[in-house]
């Protein structure tokens, strides 16, 4: 009875494994590793990563590793993506050295690693981003401009001792150094909605002269600030966030004024694209970088109304696609659902 | 023992097993791999554990314990960016004195303000996470390969990586001493019931002052032990630890009210939190139940322990 029962599990376990190879044959098991949750732009690169998934038909599983952590999380969850099986590893880095040696680990595997959004320098890596001092360089020189060259400006950063967040600041800081009569003065929104919108009520309750507010993506916060304090609008430099294209486009005649620079999140579903690529031996080189536009609501109104969509939700950045990367459709990344 | 403390004793170690096989059953090929990523992501929670545990067993709370460990962090990454490994040793012995005096301000100021330790710690929370900013701007430093090696290494087999050892031995290293002298009577004596310690005579904040200058030490072991297993410093990255250890010493069995505890339960309890996203990214489950996963569990272990002394009290 014993020997029947074992013999049973014996086959039942070589059937399971035949079924593993045979998905495992033409089908690819893809990892997610991401570190900061409840922000829409994260939210949106992880579905785009799903959507992308689904769309190629090449993938049998995503994992998401999600969670709110450092590089010592990171690391642990890009080892059990490793353990998992994953045959590519898509992260959004949290550090651009610490995690080297877990990526040549994951490389010495033959799992194909790619780094979205921000930069890692391990050699073995794919790199896919936004170029992030462009972002705050063009967006710089837009509210410098608009504002005539002279005036007191807002630095709204996102979190202190993030790489991103320091790249940006770099290319703010080397657009302000030539325009000597604009004073700067930084605050921080943690890229939080909160926390925008109670250090914008606490500027303008300060009674401080505000000519111009360069944000670093958390955008519509500050003109519903300024809404609510009835206070005439200065000109706000944003991301490509829909709910923010909605009032450059909308709330224009209430005398909002500002522009929208570029930041795809779908660079996530662009990195698992290329990872698909390099899988079934395409080439590709190690780093791409995708360099940001800025629409502004005086001369591209008709590209920023191109670009909104009432059906996406407003914490969404409107760039959905990286092309030639990607190849989902808007009603794919919207229900975020992967195989 | 009593039978009572054999039980609590027991039960985390018995937990952590179960939890070991179940995950080997729903990811057969869990192993050397797999215990070698569980102690490098346990080993800075397991040290922050033991900081919170001795803070909290002689009756207070620690919320800096996460900028004391971002602290010590970009300290020794810092200066150990150009160090050989003989001077990142003597670098370490200096951290530890810094966490040292680290938790001597914050024993201080609990001590002498007699401001509640939640308002002071975060207080000094604050302090010490803009000091780490100030240290270290953005992510960076580094140490040499045979210190990151002392972690993140494998000289004793696959099955016993580094990183357990350094955990046993640094928590051993802080609770040695107050377990076997006199200083830990005085740490439960003044947590469990302040007033019958005074009037026996012991001097109470002295005793809490001397629990958060070990817990500082903890600290700096446990910010050192994240430059090794990352090979950087990484000023924000301690945040994570404050809440996570108080999680970890309630589910270990350390009463929050003070003088009760030991430290084999929040070192376990830092495995098994570990140990609990890895399983959802085995399962592929969506991880953020992760969270939802940790806030059950403690309300089940503290349930737990709730009917279980009720159990006894009945009996």
């Amino acid at each position: 009875m014993k020997s029947c029962y074992l013999s049973g599990a014996a086959s039942a376990v070589v059937l399971l494994a035949m079924a593993g190879s045979a998905a495992a044959a033409d089908k690819y098991v893809v990892g997610v590793s991401n570190t900061l949750i409840g922000n829409g732009w994260r939210e949106e690169m992880i579905c785009s990563i799903k959507a992308e998934a689904e769309a190629s038909g090449l993938v049998s599983k995503v994992i998401v590793a999600n969670r709110n952590g450092g590089p010592s999380e990171q690391i642990a969850d890009i080892r059990n993506l490793i353990s998992a099986g994953a045959n590519a590893i898509i992260i959004n880095p949290s550090d651009r050295e610490a995690l080297n040696p877990v990526i040549k680990q994951a490389a010495e595997r033959g799992i194909v690693v790619v780094a979205v959004d921000q930069a890692v320098t391990a050699p073995e890596a794919y790199v896919l981003t936004n170029d992030q001092v462009d972002y705050a360089k063009i967006g710089a020189k837009w509210l410098f401009d608009k504002i005539g060259g002279k005036g007191s400006v807002i630095e709204m950063r996102g979190i202190d001792g993030v790489p991103a967040d320091a790249d940006r600041h770099q290319g703010f800081t080397e657009v302000a150094k030539m325009y000597p009569d604009i004073k700067v003065t930084t605050v921080f929104s943690g890229w939080a909605l909160n926390k925008t919108a109670q250090v914008t009520k606490d500027l303008l309750a300060s009674g401080k002269e505000i000519d111009g507010v360069w944000t670093s993506g958390i955008d519509s916060t500050v003109i519903d600030a300024y809404k609510t304090a009835g206070k005439k609008y200065a000109p706000v430099v944003g991301a490509d966030n829909n709910g923010f294209i909605g009032q450059l486009i909308n709330m224009k005649g209430d005398g909002v004024s500002g522009a929208a620079v570029s930041n795809p999140p779908a660079v996530g579903g662009a990195g698992l694209g290329l990872a698909l690529d390099v899988l079934q031996k395409k080439e590709h080189p190690h780093v791409v970088k995708i360099t940001p536009t800025i629409w502004d609501n005086d001369k591209e109104m008709d590209k920023l109304k191109a670009a909104y969509n009432p059906k996406l939700d407003p914490f969404y950045s409107v760039a959905i696609n990286v092309p030639p990367y990607t190849h989902y459709t808007l009603d794919q990344i919207i229900a975020c659902k992967g195989p | 023992m009593t039978s009572g403390a054999f039980v609590r004793a027991l039960a985390m170690p018995a937990l952590l097993t179960v939890a070991l096989a179940l995950t080997r059953l729903a990811h057969p090929t869990f192993g050397a791999f797999d215990i070698q990523s569980l102690a490098l992501g346990a080993l800075p929670l397991a040290l922050a554990a033991a900081a919170q545990a001795i803070v909290v067993i002689s009756g207070g709370i620690d919320l800096s314990i996460g900028s004391q460990i971002a602290i010590a962090n970009v300290l020794s990454a810092s200066l150990m960016q150009h160090a050989d490994f003989r001077q990142s040793l003597m670098i370490s012995v200096l951290v530890l004195a810094a966490g040292a005096g680290l938790g001597l301000v914050n024993g201080v100021v609990v001590a002498l303000s007699r401001i509640p330790d939640v308002v002071a710690t975060l207080t000094t929370g604050f302090i010490f996470g803009g000091g780490a900013l100030l240290i270290l701007e953005r992510p960076g430093g580094g140490a040499p390969a045979a210190y990151l090696n002392l972690a993140a290494g494998q000289d004793f087999g696959p099955w016993l990586p580094n990183g357990l050892i350094v955990m046993i031995l640094g928590v051993a290293a802080v609770w040695a001493p107050i377990r076997l002298t006199r200083i830990g009577l005085l740490i439960y004596a003044a947590g469990s019931d302040p007033i019958a310690a005074f009037r026996s005579g012991v001097d109470v904040r002295a005793a809490r002052t001397i629990a958060y200058l070990f817990s500082g030490i903890a600290c700096a072991i446990g910010g050192m032990a994240l430059t090794m297993t990352t090979g950087i410093g990484a000023p924000l990255a301690g945040a994570y630890y404050t809440l996570s250890s108080v999680a970890a010493i309630v589910i270990g069995g350390v009463s929050l009210t003070g003088g009760r505890g030991g430290m084999v339960g929040p070192v376990v309890a830092a495995l098994l939190l570990t140990l609990a996203p890895m399983d959802l990214v085995f399962l592929g489950i969506d991880p953020n139940y992760g969270q939802v996963i940790q806030g059950a569990l403690i309300v089940l272990v503290v349930m737990a322990a709730g009917f279980y002394a009720y159990w006894r009290e009945r009996k």
